[in-house]
């Protein structure tokens, strides 16, 4: 791993179009900046992880168990989804 | 082609209707063919069946019946990718997780299974810039505004 210091407002740039920048040091909290194109997904590692144990989860399902009919719901979301 | 899964027995696929996932299933990296098959009638379910690990299968949600409001933002690599022209070409579907409690039905709103049907081309996307919850909770009435529930 590359490890580079920077101090509050300096940035890293990855390749020409990437600015990663600390914008605030707090105690033990780093508010990072990041400019990136569109076409770049940013996300917090949690979520990644967050959905993989999500995925194991739904690998789970067996048809024996019941199964919920979900009635197609044409309202409103509000009105509740399962029936 | 025959395929042997642990869920339906042994069933006959049709291998043009074989999805291919560009991107994986979180998890599922060594999983890339899928196939589609009805879930309960009447039910916007569909399972998805591995077909190199019989082992294998997710219960897909057809999101937007029941969630109308429901957006996957596509940029243009997602369209690239499903070697779609327009996203009206691109079904959105997510997973649902069943455990023993149906008051923990939910679905993960945050990854969509996203497929092309006539390119045969699907992927997991996950969704950044958005408040989408992984656990969507479909029995809870608080679910009324899911875009605004902080993320999980």
């Amino acid at each position: 791993m590359l490890v580079l210091t920077r101090k509050e407002d300096e940035s890293i740039m990855i390749g020409d179009n990437i600015e990663i920048k600390v914008l605030e040091l707090r105690e033990n909290q780093v508010k990072i900046g990041i400019e990136a194109p569109r076409s770049i997904p940013v996300h917090r590692k949690e979520i990644y992880l967050s959905i993989k144990a999500e995925n194991e989860e739904a690998a789970r399902v067996e048809p024996p168990k019941e199964i919920p009919v979900i009635q197609p719901n044409k309202g409103d979301p509000k009105d509740g989804s399962t029936h | 082609m025959k395929l042997q899964t642990t869920r339906f027995g042994e069933i006959e696929i049709d291998e043009s209707q074989i999805l291919l996932f560009v991107k994986p299933i979180l998890g599922f990296q060594n999983c890339q063919k899928f196939i589609l098959l009805p879930g309960p009638k009447d039910s916007p379910l569909w399972w998805l069946q591995s077909v190199e690990d019989g082992t294998l299968a997710f219960l897909l949600l057809e999101t937007l019946q029941v969630l109308q409001d429901y957006q996957v933002p596509f940029t243009p690599q997602d369209l690239h990718e499903l070697q779609a022209t327009s996203p009206q070409e691109i079904s959105i579907y997510t997973l649902l997780v069943v455990p023993e409690d149906p008051t923990k039905i939910r679905t993960n709103l945050r990854a969509p299974i996203v497929i092309n049907a006539k390119t045969r081309l699907a992927k997991q996307m996950v969704l950044d810039r958005t408040d989408y919850p992984v656990q969507w909770f479909l029995a809870q009435p608080q679910n009324e505004q899911p875009t605004d529930r902080q993320e999980v």
